[in-house]
């Protein structure tokens, strides 16, 4: 009888065999260099979308590190869901979440399998920066996807406006001072900071925005992302491209909104990441502006620079 | 009661009081309340006060919380059906595949997940079919192990490469691949069990698998089966699982998943006759991150060796399948597959004793283009054809399959 070969099974092979003790030491002694080696000072920070870690960044100064999952130039609908993210969630102190269900397309099961008891839903390292803001467009009664990917909880875009960007600055400190009270007072003051900053270029931009005609403050936008932004600045959108949010344009949908935007002024506006060719024809074909914003802060990029890049480029189109 | 049979459940006992300490173990996670508008403004005021400041505009204060709606589990019914043609019968090895010509009725899954307490998650599958429910996962992972340890209990598809622990409406492809059914089951390879865990603390993801489960029978783990009698005598009549995944950021654009998987347990063909299945997948992920029609090349691999003790002889076969796919835009895809499963290998005289007319290479190529109406519903139009040497000749296939999803939105994995 040809004998079966059963190999790394103690249980079978009656007790481990060499290879195996020394792929398992070579394991623990990876385990411990590493694990010394990520044992850095200070509040580790893991932020999921770009503008939550440029606020994060500010409010943390040098009291820790800030990681973001995602790029400014990435749907946040739709990042990639790469296993390497669970890295930094595995060592977060703190894990800061857009909410609203921005992120339920990819963040949910890395949570769970980030193993990660602080930064769960519920633990004293999560944070859902929703709530801290006031939130719009909330469905007043039930939701189906026949009115496309909509969001239960309100729209969840909210950090294209600085005052929900201040809110979430001193409520993160707040936390961070609970989580390292050692360093609160620099959280806090850090925060404060950044908060008159935030509410004076809100007010500021818009002043400058109120003295463009009416008329001319009004936006057609590829997906209704640009509700705070509107509410924020005063701006009228006259439609979206997107028939429904989530569904991708028509031709019957972009015939009506081409309609729509003929002998009007409108600015058509879109994030970096959404796709532009619909978007350039019906500018073309209305002589429109078509201004592209960022979808959010670029790498080290300040949060309030992030926002005067989507407001100058706004403002720009609006008063040529 | 037989003395193996007292040992395992006596092992079993001690198991879950080992769980059980680990899990107490872990403190509960204390919450900090979230600050109060008023605490809030206190804390203004204070730093105001030293600075001199004078704040004239408002915070945004919070929104209502979703309240009791929130306890309620996520929950999801995602439909799959398929109008097929075949030139013959295909003989597809999985038990959702679109395997009559006419109208076949694959899955109808429900997903029920939620959090149940702060230590453990709960998750469960649910296949219905139009005579039946089958309980395809039910089971518990812990939350709040430290150290990158993390356990999984109760009915789960075995992390045995990527595939595997797989449902069809995350496949690329309408049929199972060929090798999974004729090694592990019409239903991939799962079974009641637990898994144990461990996420390495290394710079990249490394993660350690290990698990034990119940051989579930035919549909399941087929290439297992219990001791002679089928029933477990002994701890080792179940079925072990020890697998490493890792996955490195080749560029920001590119990441490569690599994995090895080794599963070892007992089949019924004779006295103490035993199985094992060794597997290697790789996946090639490119998506340009600025891309904003959100285009991807994905290309996947595995490679599986089984080895199979029966009376009197050794029976050894291998298997596999490599799939390319292009996700166009947010609209369509199209993907190829190829995948190729061999009858027993060498020079042994014995036949397959689960697959006796499976005695040469195997071969299926398969085309698909997939268009989504939305990010919840896709349509795909999928030709396959169906080579083996034990067959006359190829079987063609055309099939056109519908998906729907109602519910929470699933999230995607890699």
């Amino acid at each position: 009888m040809n004998t079966l070969r059963v190999i790394g099974w103690p249980s079978v092979g009656g007790r481990w065999s060499g290879a195996t003790r020394r792929l398992v030491g070579v394991i623990l002694a990876l385990g411990l260099v590493f694990g010394a080696r990520t044992a850095a000072a200070g509040v580790r920070v893991v932020a999921t979308l770009p503008d939550l870690g440029a606020i994060a960044r500010e409010v943390v100064g040098d009291a820790g590190t800030v990681t973001v999952l995602s790029f400014a130039a990435e749907d946040p609908h739709y990042v990639d869901p790469r296993p390497t993210l669970l890295v930094p969630l595995s060592r977060a102190d703190l894990l800061i979440v857009n909410g609203m269900e921005l992120e339920v397309g990819w963040l949910p099961p890395m949570l769970v399998n980030a193993r990660n008891p602080a930064i769960q839903p519920g633990g004293p390292g999560y944070f859902d920066a929703s709530t801290a803001v006031a939130r719009l467009e909330v469905p007043k009664g039930p939701v189906a996807r026949s009115e496309g990917d909509v969001h239960a909880q309100g729209n969840p875009h909210y950090a294209y406006e600085p005052r929900s960007g201040a809110a979430v600055a001193m409520t993160l400190a707040a936390r961070l001072a609970r989580l390292d009270p050692a360093n609160a007072q620099g959280y806090v003051a850090r925060a404060t900071v950044l908060k008159s900053a935030l509410l004076a270029f809100a007010t500021s931009e818009r002043a400058r925005f109120d003295a463009i005609p009416a008329a001319r403050r009004t936006v057609v936008s590829y997906h209704q992302s640009l509700t705070y932004l509107e509410h924020w600045l005063g701006l009228t959108r006259l439609a979206t491209i997107e028939p429904l949010p989530g569904i991708p344009p028509s031709p019957k949908h972009v015939a009506a909104v081409l309609s729509l935007m003929k002998g009007s002024s409108a600015v058509v506006v879109q994030e970096e990441y959404r796709p532009r060719a619909t978007s350039e024809r019906l500018a073309q074909l209305t002589s429109c502006q078509l201004v592209i914003i960022p979808g959010g802060a670029r790498e080290a990029e300040r949060y309030l620079d992030r926002l005067r890049r989507t407001t100058d480029a706004l403002h720009a189109a609006m008063v040529e | 009661m037989s003395v193996g049979c007292w040992r395992s459940s006596s092992a079993f006992v001690i198991a879950l009081s080992l769980l059980s300490r680990v899990l107490a173990a872990s403190e509960p996670p204390v919450t900090p309340a979230e600050p109060t508008p008023e605490e809030l403004l206190a804390l203004e005021k204070a730093l105001a006060a030293d600075a001199g400041e004078d704040q004239a505009l408002p915070i945004p204060t919070g929104g209502d919380s979703p309240g009791a709606a929130a306890f309620l589990p996520e929950m999801a019914f995602i439909l799959d059906v398929a109008g097929a043609w075949h030139s013959d019968e295909p003989g597809w090895t999985g038990g959702h595949d679109p395997s009559t010509v006419g109208f076949n009725f694959q899955s109808l899954e429900l997903a029920v997940g939620a959090a149940a307490d702060p230590y453990l998650r709960f998750d469960a599958n649910f296949a219905f079919a139009l005579f039946g429910v089958e309980i395809e996962e039910a089971y518990g992972t812990s939350l709040g192990i430290p150290a990158g340890f993390q356990i999984r209990a109760g009915q789960f598809l075995s992390r045995f490469g990527r595939a595997n622990a797989s449902h069809p409406h995350a496949w690329q492809f309408s049929a199972q691949p060929l090798a999974i059914g004729k090694f592990f089951g019409s239903e991939g390879n799962r079974g009641l069990g637990v898994e144990l865990s461990w996420l390495a603390p290394a710079p990249w993801f490394l993660e350690l698998v290990s698990s034990m489960q119940m051989p579930d029978g035919d549909c399941c783990m087929r290439s297992y089966g219990g001791s002679a009698n089928g029933e477990i005598e002994s701890i080792g009549d179940f079925v072990y699982l020890l697998g490493v995944k890792q996955f490195w950021d080749a560029s920001v654009d590119t990441g490569v998943g690599f994995g090895l998987s080794g599963q070892f347990g007992p089949n019924p063909s004779g006295r103490e006759t035993r199985s094992e299945i060794y597997g290697l997948d790789l996946l090639v992920r490119h998506r340009p991150r600025g891309n904003a029609e959100r285009t991807a090349l994905t290309f996947a691999l595995e490679a599986l060796f089984r080895t199979r003790q029966v009376p009197d002889d050794v029976v050894q076969d291998v298997g596999g399948f490599a799939s390319l796919v292009w996700d166009i835009d947010p609209e369509w895809s199209i993907g190829a597959r190829y995948e190729a499963v061999t009858g027993p290998l060498g020079d042994s005289a014995a036949l397959d004793p689960l697959d006796p007319e499976w005695t040469s290479l195997r071969q299926r190529a398969t085309v698909q283009g997939t268009y989504w109406p939305s990010h919840f519903s896709r349509i795909r139009l999928e030709m396959a054809s169906d080579l083996a040497g034990f067959r006359e000749a190829p079987v063609w296939s055309v099939v056109l399959g519908l998906e729907l999803l109602v519910g929470a939105h699933g999230a995607h994995s890699l």
